[in-house]
């Protein structure tokens, strides 16, 4: 069954169409990879995904509901987390507050909400850096707490926007470790990654998506082979990464 | 002792000093000014409800002090309710009032929100000092209202007011340290991380699950209630009130100064900044009302200016490492103690 279903959605800036009549869906416990250029929509489309954008057109189906045009906090309690792309965590909190925020949308107590945030962090390899503010945070571990932030909240399904970008080979590896634990522990994540030797390993099936449009999607040798994307991105990136 | 039952103490200590102090200051003038200082110190807290931890600007709070100490004073004079009735009754108005300005301006970013605030408080006083009659109301214009003072021996609780200064202290300090008391319990609360969350990075908070205006109105509706609470009691300690002296952007503006110097969105921060820039005010218009009225603004300003070149989070911060570094030296020596 599927967890996420993208129906031809578009998105348009003014005259700037980001997202073009986009369809793709997630089965349950998959990773799925989406791939494309700069500028190719990725973000964008997790966006409508998330609910921060309200798609021109098209549908968005979460766990069997049409969730198009909800509002991210009520998605958020539905089960869908997002992680940002550009870091936007709160600078005045400590890390262990930051994972609290998001532990709260589970429960109403304190108490509870402090064992979730702690139990992430713990999870994650973070809980010594519990009491540091975000902004004496190395790049890996500010992308770590806003992964962190995002599972706090308990979700079905993950969105990655890029947190391995900026980061060391054996922080990439880290990442990875991290990823493919939630997975086994039965969560669904569709990620956007940059770095192909990542996306190569992780995902299931990869979309490949470049000016908008989806142009392959595939298991990830199919990926590396198909003519369309080694034209539009492979080609200069594949192996360099 | 520990370095948080260190904490614990003091703050204890501070509580039961204060309600002391009446036992030694004896003079009406000094626990007058007291007076003064807690109320501004309960207002300014009510402001950093919403000002402080929701991290809006809210520039016209003066506008719940005045439907706080007009309803209360209205029911009072003429329905002969009691001003402690007339409390709740001008908190509900007020909170009604600050959903409504809350309501569409809490979701949109930046100036919006401020700007409507000051609109209504200026429209608002610019409508009392203009019109006599309220419907059945008797607002009495720019002349304001006169609370007839009752003979020594009717005053009594139920119509608040006193023949001398200490109950007016008690009651101001009560309020004073249970608004403390709120602030804390909601900082710690799900509703103070949404708030601060929500005031920091809006999007990162409504993508873990805050509705982060709602939140925000929610603070903006506690914030007007509690601060029109002030506005009767105000009512009751000065027994007369007109538009000039509670539909103000100049208090309006001056809780905000206190707020931003004194350290915004901390607990204490009302507290110190009350403490350091009352006096400031009290001084400038007792010497300059005359000469140079509204000087208490521009210093405020100046203060302002280089408090948030030199402390962008307010004067609370330095202080409170201050009083840090003193309460670890005190677990330092216990555990010396021990050995
Ligand atoms: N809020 C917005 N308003 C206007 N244009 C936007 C907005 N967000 C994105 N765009 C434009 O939409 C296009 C797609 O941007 P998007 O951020 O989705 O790309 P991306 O695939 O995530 O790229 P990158 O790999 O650089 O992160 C770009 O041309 C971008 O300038
Ligand atoms: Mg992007």
């Amino acid at each position: 069954m599927n967890l996420l279903e993208v129906q031809d959605v578009t998105m348009r800036f003014g005259g700037l169409i980001a997202v073009n009549d986009l369809s793709l869906n997630i089965g349950k416990g998959q990773i799925l990879g989406l791939i494309g250029p700069n500028g190719a929509g990725k973000s964008t489309a997790f966006n409508c995904v998330a609910g921060l954008y309200n798609p021109t057109a098209g549908k968005i189906i979460f766990d069997g509901e049409d969730v198009t045009g909800q509002k991210p906090w009520d998605l958020c309690k539905k089960g869908l987390a997002r992680t940002f792309q550009i870091v936007k965590p709160f600078a005045s909190m400590t890390v262990l507050d930051n994972v609290t925020v998001g532990a709260f949308a589970i429960t109403d107590r304190r108490d509870l909400a402090r064992k979730k945030a702690m139990e992430v962090l713990e999870l994650l390899d973070m809980a010594d850096k519990r009491n540091a503010l975000p902004g004496a945070l190395t790049i890996a571990d500010r992308k770590r707490l806003e992964i962190a932030r995002a599972l706090a909240t308990d979700p079905k399904l993950l969105l990655l926007d890029e947190v391995m970008a900026g980061l060391r080979p054996t922080e990439v590896d880290d990442v990875i470790e991290i990823i493919r634990k939630l997975r086994d522990r039965g969560m669904t994540i569709f990620v956007i990654e940059h770095i192909m030797r990542a996306i190569m390993a992780l995902s299931d099936e990869i979309v490949v998506i470049h000016f908008g449009k989806k142009i392959c999607r595939g298991k990830p040798e199919q990926v590396a082979q198909d003519e369309n994307v080694i034209k539009a991105y492979l080609g200069e990136n594949y192996g360099t990464a | 002792m520990t370095q948080q039952n260190f904490k614990r103490n003091c703050l204890i200590a501070a509580t039961l000093a204060a309600f002391a102090l009446p036992l030694v200051v004896r003079s009406a003038t000094y626990l007058h000014i007291l007076i003064i200082l807690y109320l501004y110190a309960y207002m300014t807290t009510t402001w950093n409800l919403v000002g402080g931890f929701a991290g809006v600007l809210p520039l016209g709070h003066a506008v719940f002090v005045g439907i706080g100490a007009y309803t209360s004073t209205v029911l009072w004079l003429q329905y002969g309710v009691t001003p402690w009735i007339g409390m709740l009754a001008g908190g509900v108005l007020a909170g009604a009032v600050g959903f409504l300005i809350g309501k569409p301006t809490l979701k949109m970013r930046g100036a919006y929100f401020a700007l409507s605030t000051m609109a209504f408080v200026e429209g608002i006083r610019v409508m009392v000092e203009n019109i006599d009659m309220l419907g059945p109301f008797n607002l009495n214009g720019p002349r304001g209202l006169n609370i007839p003072p009752l003979a020594h021996g009717e005053v009594n609780f139920w119509a608040f007011q006193f023949a001398t200064k200490e109950p007016y202290y008690y009651i101001i300090l009560t309020m004073l340290v249970g608004v403390l008391f709120l602030t804390w319990a909601i900082s710690r609360s799900k509703m103070g991380f949404y708030l601060k969350g929500g005031g920091e990075e809006p999007d990162a908070a409504q993508a873990l699950g805050v509705n982060v205006a709602r939140y925000k109105v929610m603070a903006m509706v506690l914030s007007s209630f509690l601060t029109a609470m002030a506005g009767t009691f105000l009512a009751q300690l000065t027994l007369f009130i007109y538009p000039k002296s509670v539909l103000t952007l100049d208090l309006s503006f001056e809780l905000a100064f206190i707020a931003l110097i004194g350290g915004r969105g901390s607990i204490a921060g009302p507290i110190i900044g009350a403490l350091l820039l009352r006096p400031v005010t009290e001084f400038s218009r007792i010497y300059f009302s005359s000469t140079l009225p509204g000087l208490h603004l521009i210093i405020l300003g100046v203060v302002l200016i280089v408090v948030m070149l030199f402390q962008p989070r307010g004067l609370t911060e330095p202080l409170t490492n201050f009083f840090n570094s003193i309460a670890r030296r005190f677990d330092a020596s216990a555990r010396e103690e021990r050995k």
